[in-house]
């Protein structure tokens, strides 16, 4: 009875002074709405982790350790029988490279050359909407003027380079499309080398001939959207045979931001019409149902103006705000109008009339206010940052719509609808609807006889179908993919199609492996008399450098007994050189030690057939060999293997081929590029000479630290010096493997993540290495991982609330309990159907089930809140429930419908989380409306003598 | 012409009549420095201590040792043999330089593989073992190449504006030099992009005479879009050492006269 006292008291206020409320509300909104100029939008999903956490920061530092970028990769596939390898579309991808590269501004426009470039939105709507949401296609470039692009980061034929042996067997360093090839035998000749190459081959190079890859590395990913307009641009009068397609993680996710505030400027309008239309549909009145319409864009309004003015940005979630909360904030007001409309009759008195329906009504709508509140409130305790910004507006603005129902509402009515328009019209509406409420009344009423008479039976099959969606909830696949946000049709969804059927796959994941700290190597002499058992002496100081020392000093003291042979070689004319001429010299040195003297004289008889240059050359010969052993290199070759960092090591070098080899036979890997496949290259390069055999001969990992190190420092002086250290780092003690993914499916990466541990727990690796993981595929995977744990304990934070507040409400632990049944009912059955049906269990789909939790609950609120006053006043159920099945039933069936049918405008929506989103709304609400109705009524029948004897009971203490 | 690694030396006196006469060209200029940096005595030998460091601060050495005997019309041959890193030891390029802009024959001894590679004629503006030289620092760009425009000068210095004939061959717009007016060294380049903004320096930041010919002895490039930069140290310089031809040939890849090894 308290309770009563206070709605009426906030009702009373909208009765007594409706003009300072009606104003008060006018310059509430206005002042919320002042904050929206100061809007800035955020379409990065990586947003969806905070900024500190761990992947984020790691996916930072292997970008800035390896020098890596996102990218925007454009694909050109020509189906022709030469494929993409004919002169004419090598033409065109090196002009087209050629005019990324000179990308500049001029005048604060991006201009390229060769190209009148026109990126400003053509059209009204197209500006008006860029001008709303702050596009602006010609931002190409960063803050100090420079490129988004980062030029010679560019991977595209004219540009990326290559080593290669030519016939003449001279090592050529240049770019892989140094001059665009003029013959089709040229242009088949460059497609064998490129293909040849495992730096291209799948990434760069389609082994089909059918396409080429360009990769754009962009400064930062958010560049993405506009880089692929301008590709697109500078693309669109290509001919019919060279398609041009875009995709990437990047260019899919920066596209879905700029679809999603389109989306946002049609879908929320839209929403709002269908609510308007459908009200007009029950009410027949527009006078009446402009007031729920205010609340519905106030609250919206203010929900917003509140975001943008807490500085936060509007994000993926955040743009549905508008959608959520217009059929949500409708709710009170159409029970207070539907209430309102079937008293009139009986009192023909406005302020009278609005009393007796706030008496009725208060409670209920605090409630389910309260419920739905506390079901989006819920999504705080989820650890993903624009989820939980998502959550409490929400419910601040299901908190102001319930506010403005209870005070906003009286205050219109009775401003402005006049008693006179009310009787005048109610007659004829009476009318109108009595067929529509005939076929709806009819419709409950069966409903009701079935649920209350075959009770056992509907209690049966509720059971039944409990079990099957339990069975489909085990069946649910958690998974998400950014492309998949797009509808089939869409021009991303093709792309990806396309270019993942030609490549490696577009989908980028780092997995970077670093050697642990070091442990102190043992001393260079243990390290010596390990390799040379037979060493006995050595320096003084245990070093490297002293060992270098002493080998040197050793070196030279051999050496110091040929020097006056050396000598006489160079001082002897070597044109008129002979062997009797050489036996003179030698034989009358004084300087020669005798042991050394006859050696040389006996090397001078062994090639006595010889003269000139070619003695010459053969002594110096016969010299080296007798020379033979140098301490120095022998020193310097044990330091080399003893102090090689891991990624020169062949045992480790090795490993990582070995771990490819593994994860390219795995079914989500598509290609894996390493610095291993780098060396290999190399040594192919270096070493083949023209056989059959030598690629099985030469096509291998080091065999030794020296190869590995002699390898690199030809890898550090291509013309792009740069790519090797995107590979390893430059102290060789860390290595990223970039790995290709055909789908951006979480769970595709998740696959590669369990092969990579798997392989690692069979093959552990020759040393201690760190594994870790980067790339926006992956982090997609991480923020999943967090949002579906994060979404379960909303959805448990949310039940106890509402469970609480409904044995609150109920002042009975049964009822209580009870009212919980539906939703835990339609729950089910909707995340049963989701998994019969093969749905993945992705973002939309997760935030909806803790805020279905809070909006379902409503009809049940409703429905055993009616039956208990009625029960009261009325002695049984069994009396009561035709009843029920009349008028709150019909209340309950308009709000479903209108929720439903407010959500419907989001089917048309050209993203599928939007879709999602609508359709699944749409079936909660049918559910939960059908649950509510059919299993509460049916319960109530099993259970009245229980139910209503404690509840008598109450009332009577 | 750039300083990069200034092996040699003209005689001053040249220049000093040269001076006297008449003014200067760019072209001559140019050659002069050229001849500074690149042909000093009839030849020579240095160490050189390489650190690169990249853009996140990482340090990487190298060492090797130079033996440069000068031949006629400009034409010089050159070895290079690898210290350091320990894994590259005994690591050796052989350059036969034809001068006149003819392309250099080189050779390269990888011992890891036992194999003698040519390296066939191409850009001489990739990088150095992975430093910020490049080739042509090295071995000294062409005068031919660019044509060389003296601009109003400074007390001590000639500036020479180096324009490139073949643009499509360099990675800059044009290079300016500071030549010093008592010693010709170069002692300064800067290389300009399109819009004008420095993108690469090389200076020479130690000058010390050695046998009575001023050498750099330090010297520094900075390439300032990777923000990388290389310092390279000269040590044990030597002119006039009484180098033999027949030393400048593939056998002395493989192994190392003991020129090399002292």
């Amino acid at each position: 009875m308290k309770n009563r006292v206070h709605g009426y008291n906030l009702s009373q206020i909208g009765l007594k002074f409706p003009l300072w409320v009606m104003l008060g509300v006018l310059f509430m909104t206005i002042g919320f709405a002042t904050r929206f100029p100061a809007v800035t939008f955020d379409n990065n999903p990586e947003n969806m982790l905070a900024d500190d956490e761990p992947v984020r920061l790691r996916h930072e530092e292997v970008k800035e350790q390896f020098a890596l970028y996102d990218f925007v990769v454009v694909g050109v596939v020509n189906e022709g029988p030469e494929g993409v390898w004919n002169p004419e579309t090598l033409q065109r991808v090196d002009h087209l490279t050629q005019q990324l590269l000179s990308l500049r501004q001029e005048n604060g426009k991006p201009v390229v050359d060769d190209f009148d470039l026109q990126l400003a939105p053509q059209g009204k709507r197209a500006q008006l909407l860029a001008a709303a949401f702050k596009q602006n296609p010609e931002r190409l470039f960063q803050a100090d003027g420079s490129s988004a692009i980062i030029k010679e980061e560019l991977i595209a034929p004219s540009v990326v380079d290559t080593l290669h042996q030519l016939e003449s067997g001279m090592l050529d360093i240049r770019f892989l499309m140094q001059n665009v090839p003029q013959t089709q035998a040229e242009a088949d000749a460059l497609f064998a080398e490129a293909i040849g190459n495992p730096l291209y081959r799948n990434t760069m190079v389609s082994e089909d001939r059918k396409a080429l890859g360009i990769y754009i590395p962009l400064s930062e990913k958010t560049y993405s959207y506009n880089v692929s307009t301008l590709v697109e641009a500078l693309t669109a009068e290509w001919p019919e045979e060279d398609q041009v397609y875009i995709t990437g993680l990047p260019v899919a996710e920066d596209t879905f931001g700029v679809e999603m505030l389109v989306q946002m400027a049609t879908s929320a309008p839209l929403a709002g019409v269908m609510i308007f239309l459908l009200l007009l549909f029950f009410f027949k009145r527009p006078t009446l149902i402009v007031a729920p319409m205010v609340v519905a864009i106030v609250s919206v309004i203010c929900t917003m103006g509140l975001l943008i003015g807490l500085g936060y940005d509007v994000h993926i979630m955040s743009s549905m705000i508008a959608i959520f909360l217009m059929p949500i904030a409708v709710a009170d007001s159409v029970h207070i109008l539907s209430e309102f409309y079937d008293t009139w009759p009986q009192i023909r008195e406005k302020r009278a009339t609005i009393e007796k329906v706030m008496n009725h009504l208060f409670m209920p709508m605090l409630f389910t206010s309260l419920t739905t509140m506390a079901g989006f409130a819920s999504l705080a305790l989820t650890p993903i940052p624009p989820v939980k910004v998502f959550g409490m507006h929400v419910a601040f603005g299901v908190g102001l719509a319930w506010i403005l129902s209870v005070v906003m509402i009286p205050a219109y009515i009775m401003l402005f609808v006049s008693e006179k328009s009310l009787n005048s019209k109610s007659q004829p509406k009476q009318n109108a609807s009595g067929k529509h409420h005939d076929v709806l009344g009819s419709f409950l009423k069966r409903l009701g006889s079935i649920s209350v008479n075959h009770y056992k039976s509907v209690l049966g099959v509720m059971v039944i179908l409990l079990g099957f969606a339990f069975w489909g909830i085990s069946k649910i696949q958690v998974n998400d993919n950014p492309v998949l946000w797009f509808t089939p049709s869409h021009r991303i969804r093709e792309s990806d199609r396309v270019l993942n059927g030609h490549f490696g796959g577009t989908y980028t994941a780092y997995l970077t492996l670093a050697a642990s700290a070091k442990d102190a190597h043992p001393s260079p002499a243990t390290e010596m008399t390990l390799v040379y058992p037979e060493l006995t002496t050595g320096p003084q100081e245990n070093t490297w450098s002293a060992w270098r020392e002493w080998a040197r000093a050793e070196d030279d003291q051999s050496q110091q007994q040929w020097d006056p042979l050396l000598d006489i070689l160079d001082r002897l004319d070597i044109d008129t050189l002979t062997g009797s001429t050489l036996t003179d010299a030698i034989t009358r040195s004084g300087a020669l030690p005798e042991k050394i003297k006859a050696q040389a004289l006996a090397m001078v008889s062994a090639s006595e057939d010889l003269r000139g240059e070619d003695l010459w050359g053969e002594m110096q010969d016969q010299i080296d060999q007798a020379l033979g052993f140098r301490w120095e290199n022998a020193v310097t070759q044990v330091q080399a293997e003893a102090e090689a960092p891991a990624f020169k090591r062949p045992d480790v070098l090795a490993w990582v081929e070995k771990l490819q080899d593994s994860l390219s036979s795995g079914p989500s890997v598509g290609k894996s590029t390493s610095v291993v496949d780098a060396l290999k290259k190399t040594s192919y390069e270096l070493q083949r000479d023209g056989n059959d055999e030598d690629f099985d001969l030469y096509y291998q990992s080091p065999a030794s630290v020296q190869a590995a190190g002699q390898f690199y420092i030809q890898l550090s002086q291509m013309k792009k010096k740069d790519s090797l250290y995107h590979l390893v780092t430059p102290d060789y003690e860390q290595a990223n493997l970039w790995l290709q993914l055909r789908s951006g499916d979480n769970q595709k990466m998740q696959d590669a993540v369990n092969e990579v541990e798997s392989f690692v727990a069979e093959n552990p690796p020759p040393i201690d290495l760190k594994i870790d993981w980067a790339g926006l595929t992956y982090i997609n995977v991480v923020w999943q991982e967090k949002m579906v744990g994060g979404m379960l304990e909303a959805l448990a934070g949310s039940f106890v609330v509402v469970v609480v507040m409904m044995i609150v409400l109920f002042r009975s632990v049964i009822f209580g309990v009870l009212s919980m049944l539906p939703l835990l009912l339609t729950i089910s059955l909707t995340y049963g159907l989701i998994g019969w049906v093969g749905k993945d269990y992705d973002m939309p789909v997760a935030v909806l089930s803790s805020l279905t939790l809070g909006m379902s609950i409503d009809f049940a609120i409703h429905f055993l809140q009616r039956a208990r006053e009625l029960v009261r006043q009325q002695g049984s159920w069994q009396e009561v429930w035709p009843h029920m099945f009349a008028e709150p039933a019909k209340a309950i069936s308009r709000n479903a419908i209108v929720i439903a049918v407010g959500f419907t405008p989001l089917l048309l929506a050209p993203l599928m989380p939007y879709k999602t989103v609508g359709f699944l709304l749409a079936t909660i609400m049918f559910v939960s409306w059908l649950a509510t109705l059919v299993l509460l009524a049916s319960l109530l029948s099993a259970f009245q003598g229980f139910l209503f004897k404690s509840n008598s009971k109450e009332t009577s203490s | 012409m750039k300083i990069h690694i200034p092996f040699y030396m003209i005689l001053l006196t040249t220049c000093s009549i040269m001076l006297a006469d008449e003014p200067l060209t760019g072209d001559a200029v140019a050659e002069m420095a050229e001849q500074a940096a690149y042909y000093a005595g009839k030849d020579g030998k240095s160490d050189v201590h390489m650190v690169i460091t990249d853009a996140n601060g990482q340090e990487r050495i190298r060492e090797f040792r130079v033996l440069r005997l000068n031949g006629e019309d400009n034409k010089q041959m050159f070895f290079v043999y690898f210290n350091e890193p320990a894994d590259v030891r005994e690591m050796a390029y052989l350059v036969h330089k034809q001068g006149g802009g003819a392309e250099d024959d080189r050779w390269l001894w990888l011992p890891a593989i036992s194999k003698v590679n040519r390296i066939a004629p191409g850009d001489k503006r990739t990088s150095f073992v992975g430093s910020d030289f490049v080739y042509e620092d090295i071995s000294g760009r062409s005068l031919n190449e660019d044509q060389h425009e003296l601009l109003p000068g400074e007390a001590e210095y000639y500036v020479i504006r180096n324009t490139p004939k073949d643009l499509s061959k360099v990675d800059f717009a044009s290079y300016d030099v500071w030549v010093r007016k008592d010693n010709f060294l170069p002692v300064k380049a800067e290389y300009v992009d399109e819009e004008g903004k420095v993108v690469r320096r090389v200076t020479a930041d130690k000058i010390e005479v050695i046998d009575g010919i001023p050498t750099v002895t330090q010297s520094t490039v900075e390439d300032l879009r990777r923000e990388s930069k290389t310092v390279n140290t000269f040590r044990n310089v030597a002119y006039n050492i009484g180098l033999n031809e027949r030393l400048f040939s593939e056998r002395y890849l493989k192994r190392p006269p003991r020129e090399a090894t002292r």
